[in-house]
């Protein structure tokens, strides 16, 4: 079963999880729905290309995508070069690129190309052997140029899930474990200098941001708001939640970025804890179904591809929700369906569909 | 090696996976802890991250949405409803006959709630300090004393009794002014100026202090608290329920939506047993002496002159008032906040010969038939007592001696009778004891007697001191009040009535208590009051009225001071209690005024205008006409 699928077997084999892909996006439109419904009518749209997108990424075998990897990834890298001088500009940001009416991010679909591009070079030789130190700083260098012009937009949030798709990919690649230890010594060592180096080049919004992430109560109206009041907002839904016409934090816009960075607030004041622990099931259900793809893979590549996938999922929704919930820092990481973004949206069916390429392809 | 894993949740095809090599199935065939060197075991690490962070997100939620819901939504709340407590209108206090004594003005004031101040708030308090020229530390000293202890939804005045020209600058101004509002409170009115002041009190700004007990906690801010008088026993009474003005606001502090208010309800209006012309009546007369009046319907104990003077205004006193006349009220050597009528504690001098009499007539002491001879002095273990009319009043006896105020009749009755016994009399007339008046901060008067003075100095009871015990002096204090309740006694023949000021005391509240003292024994002391007013060499000659018989009593009462050389120089406080009509008694007046000299020629006309006016506003025209009228 290397070449084409048959659309039937596809639908059959995987009914349960892609019930759960398209409860998620219900889920997500809803949300998109009760803070406004404009964005619920363009968050579907953008859903519908997703779902067209996301099946012809089934047809197309996963190997293709690893083959074609370099081209797509350079492509990549030019519109980002693209965006940093003919970009659009919104909210003090230059992210995107328009097309006629339509406004793509590059950034985000970077995230895939760097994944396969990293899986394609490093993923298809004996796994039994780590990676070694040349390797490693080539995957580094591979990651931080797309990585440093994200965060020249200023997208902070992207550019660091660049590197978790880096740590991610290195963390199941293997890596040998001198060089491990070698590598985790000259972090530490290296970390006062590269934090020096670091924090002269953040924004002061982005260093606002952290140092308010450490004490976010002290300032309650000032820098600290926006993880306050998404914690009012969270903590007001209580165990059933406040519904959707309920949930006042949002219709009287309290919350700062409710739409994007913080839907997932927005959702947990709305449908409470029962929800939250719903759709943090429905996640948990995805993840599990990329890692048992990866797990009963036969080709490296493959299990590299869905495993990593699988992660850098996970951990978009998970640092996306403890930033909601006061855990973590607001870095800007949308959470996979929930927050409003079409770039994203695309970015996440296109990723899911791998997932389920590499299992329709690789299995007995 | 073969090894099946099945994944029921996902598709319907079970999974086969075979592997030459090591077992696969992380979950399964490898413990967690191992080391791992395979693609398949390194994603474990992965997936122990994944695991521990969805069980933090879980936890955390749980604290967040269950544990501590509460208090997010209330700050929810307080996010987008903006409450403003309407504070309610106080009562209004009337007299018995309907006049408004004290009302409410309406007063704007400047509040600031905590919620709606934005960053500039610095800004905004320069700008409401222009706005109001006050220094703007005067605004942040206000507002900084009790923004810790409110809820940040509440308004918290900062200036209060604002100028029209203030108010017009704020208002203009109130765009940005972020957290400022205007609000309306009520404020105190007394329409009579510092007429009755003691008895009404006054109304004070909610201190820090009461914001934080359970009786005013729920309180607007601005509202005003009693904190002496009428204001203070009934406040509870007067204040009324306040309302709530809610609001639904955004982020920006527009209003959203305006939710159905709920309104404040007024407090209850006090109707009082005062007759407020009788009040003036008896203020008129006492001047700026300092002294009080008291008048008291004898039959049901309601209360219709309560008088002290030197007074104040409480006008000046209420709400917000300078310190500089606070600080001068107090330090003021006349007193005049202190409230003579109920804490003033003074001899009774004479009025307390109706007490020796009674206790008298009791032992077998005095018998009103037995006469008297009078030379001016006695003489007690080698010590004089002089009466206070020289050379004495000859031939007496019980009816002349009460006229007279023989003090060397009463001085022998005293001796006889002893300490125990009059002050067990003394007590009887309600002496000692508060009369339980619906007033704070009422006095008791000192009643001594051998137990007493043991206690109080550690010495016998010597038999010298029974004298002037008998004619009110030495160790006895009473207060005014106490002394018109005595004198309703005397007139309903044996009646103890609470004074009372409220006109429909609750059902029950009625406290009289017969005396059990016989009849007989009043039939004397009557004629003898009688005398006092109505003869031409009695000492309460003054009072005398043609067209209403008084009774009553004089009394000069020694001032014995401890301040100061001169002592003996002092004047002493003038008494006249009494009561009227005679014959079918409907009022009970004490005057006192200090250092005044002879009752009878300084306190006795303050009394006559008290009787004046009431027979001039009650009896006179139920009266039937005189005989000199009809012609």
């Amino acid at each position: 079963m290397q070449g084409t699928v048959p659309a039937g077997y596809i639908l059959r084999s995987n009914r349960l999880f892609l019930i759960v892909i398209l409860l998620m996006i219900v889920l997500g439109l809803v949300t998109q729905y009760s803070i406004d419904w404009h964005l619920a009518f363009r968050q579907g749209v953008w859903a519908l290309a997703g779902i067209g997108l996301f099946w012809i990424c089934l047809l197309i075998p996963y190997k293709v995508f690893l083959e074609k990897s370099p081209y797509i990834y350079g492509i990549l890298l030019v519109l980002l070069l693209l965006v940093r001088f003919a970009g659009h500009e919104s909210h003090g940001a230059r992210r995107w690129l328009g097309v006629g009416p339509i406004m793509i991010q590059p950034s985000e679909f970077m995230k895939l190309a760097l994944l396969l591009l990293l899986v394609t070079l490093f993923g298809r030789e004996a796994a039994s052997d780590g990676l070694r130190v040349g390797r490693i700083l080539m995957a580094a260098a591979l990651t931080m140029v797309p990585a440093y012009l994200v965060s020249k937009q200023p997208d902070l949030g992207t550019a660091l899930g660049l590197v978790f798709t880096l740590v991610i990919f290195l963390i199941l690649r293997g890596v040998r474990s001198h060089t491990f230890f070698l590598t985790f010594l000259a972090s530490v060592t290296a970390l006062p200098v590269a934090w020096q180096l670091i924090w002269t080049h953040l924004h002061s919004f982005q260093k606002d941001r952290i140092r308010t992430f450490l004490n976010p109560e002290a300032d309650p109206t000032g820098l600290g708001y926006h993880t306050l009041q998404s914690m009012v907002a969270v903590g007001s839904g209580g165990f059933l939640g406040q519904g959707i016409h309920g949930a006042t934090q949002v219709k009287f816009r309290y919350l700062p970025g409710a739409s994007t960075d913080f839907a997932f607030a927005v959702f947990s004041e709305e449908w409470g804890f029962l929800g939250a622990f719903l759709l943090i099931a429905l996640n948990v259900m995805i993840v599990w179904y990329g890692f048992d793809t990866a797990n009963s893979s036969r080709d490296p590549a493959g299990f590299l591809l869905a495993s990593g996938l699988t992660g850098v999922f996970g951990l978009s929704f998970l640092i996306n929700a403890g930033m909601v919930v006061g855990v973590l820092p607001v870095v800007g990481i949308p959470m996979p369906f929930m927050s409003y973004g079409g770039s994203a949206l695309l970015m996440t069916m296109v990723g899911l569909a791998l997932i389920v390429n590499v299992r329709l392809r690789e299995k007995g | 090696m073969k090894s099946t894993l099945e994944f029921p949740l996902f598709g319907r095809r079970p999974l086969v996976l075979q592997k030459d090599s090591a077992p696969v199935g992380f979950l399964r065939d490898r413990p967690v802890w191992n080391l791992p060197n395979s693609p398949q075991g390194r994603f474990r690490i992965l997936l122990v991250l994944i695991a521990i962070g969805v069980a933090i997100l879980l936890l955390r939620l749980f604290a967040v949405q269950i544990t501590e819901h509460e208090k997010y939504l209330r700050l929810a709340n307080g996010n987008i409803l903006r409450i403003v407590p309407l504070p309610p209108l106080r009562g209004p206090i009337l007299d018995r006959n309907g006049e408004i004594l004290v009302s409410n003005n309406m007063n704007f004031a400047v509040s600031i709630i905590q919620f709606g101040l934005k960053d500039d708030e610095d800004l905004v308090m320069d700008r409401l300090s222009r706005d109001l020229g006050v220094p703007v530390g005067m605004i942040e000293d206000t507002f900084d004393k009790v923004r810790d202890v409110l809820p940040p939804y509440l308004p918290i005045p900062v200036l209060s009794h604002l100028t029209i020209p203030q108010l017009a600058r704020v208002q203009m101004d109130l765009w940005r002014l972020h957290g400022v509002v205007i609000q309306a409170i009520p404020d105190r009115h007394y329409m009579k100026g510092d007429l009755a002041a003691h008895l009404l009190g006054y109304v004070g700004s909610l201190s820090v202090a009461d914001m934080k007990n359970s009786y005013a906690r729920h309180f607007p801010p601005g509202t005003g608290i009693g904190k002496t008088g009428l204001e203070k026993q009934y406040d509870a009474l007067l204040q009324g329920t306040p309302g709530e003005d809610r609001n639904l606001v955004n982020s920006q502090g527009d209003v959203v939506k305006k939710l159905d208010p709920t309104l404040p309800t007024e407090g209850h209006a006090l109707k009082l047993t005062i007759d407020w012309r009788l009040q003036k009546v008896a203020e008129d007369a006492l001047g700026d002496r300092k002294g009080a009046v008291v008048a008291l319907d004898p039959r049901n104990g309601q209360v219709l002159v309560l008088a002290s003077h030197p007074s104040y205004d409480p006008n000046q006193v209420s709400g917000t008032m300078s310190r500089q006349l606070w600080s001068s009220l107090l330090s003021d050597p006349r007193r005049p906040l202190s409230d003579r009528a109920i804490q003033g504690l003074y001899p009774p001098g004479s009025v307390f010969k109706i007490v020796t009499t009674m206790a008298g007539l009791d032992t077998g002491a005095i018998d009103p038939s037995r006469p008297f001879f009078c030379n001016g002095i006695l003489r007690l273990h080698g010590w004089d007592f002089h009466d206070w009319k020289k050379g004495g009043h000859g031939h007496i006896h019980l009816r002349k001696a009460i006229m007279q105020s023989c003090d060397i009749f009463f001085y022998r009755a005293g001796m006889e009778i002893g300490p125990d016994k009059m002050a067990s009399m003394a007590r009887t007339f309600g002496l000692g004891a508060k009369t339980g008046i619906d007033l704070p901060s009422e006095s008791t008067g000192t009643v001594p007697d051998r137990k007493w003075k043991k206690k109080r100095f550690g010495q016998p009871w010597y038999p010298g001191e029974s004298l002037p015990f008998a004619i009110g002096q030495g160790y006895l204090t009473v207060t005014p009040l106490e002394m018109a309740r005595l004198m309703a006694v005397v007139a309903t023949q044996g009646l103890l009535v609470t004074p009372h000021l409220l006109m429909n005391a609750p059902a029950g509240s009625d406290k009289t208590v017969k005396t059990g003292l016989p009849l007989e024994h009043f039939g004397p002391v009557r004629e003898g009051l009688w005398e006092v007013v109505n003869n031409p060499t009695g000492t309460g000659r003054p009072v005398k009225m043609k067209r209403m018989e008084i009774a009553g009593k004089t009394g000069t009462a020694q001032v014995i001071s401890n301040r100061g050389p001169a002592h003996h120089k002092i004047r002493a406080h003038s008494w006249f209690v009494g009561f009227a009509p005679f014959s079918d008694p409907r009022i009970v007046v004490a005057v006192l005024i200090e250092n005044g000299g002879d009752g009878g020629d300084t306190a006795g006309p303050v009394a006559r205008q008290v009787f004046k006016t009431y027979y001039e506003d009650y009896l006179e025209a139920k009266a039937a006409p005189t005989l000199t009228e009809r012609k």
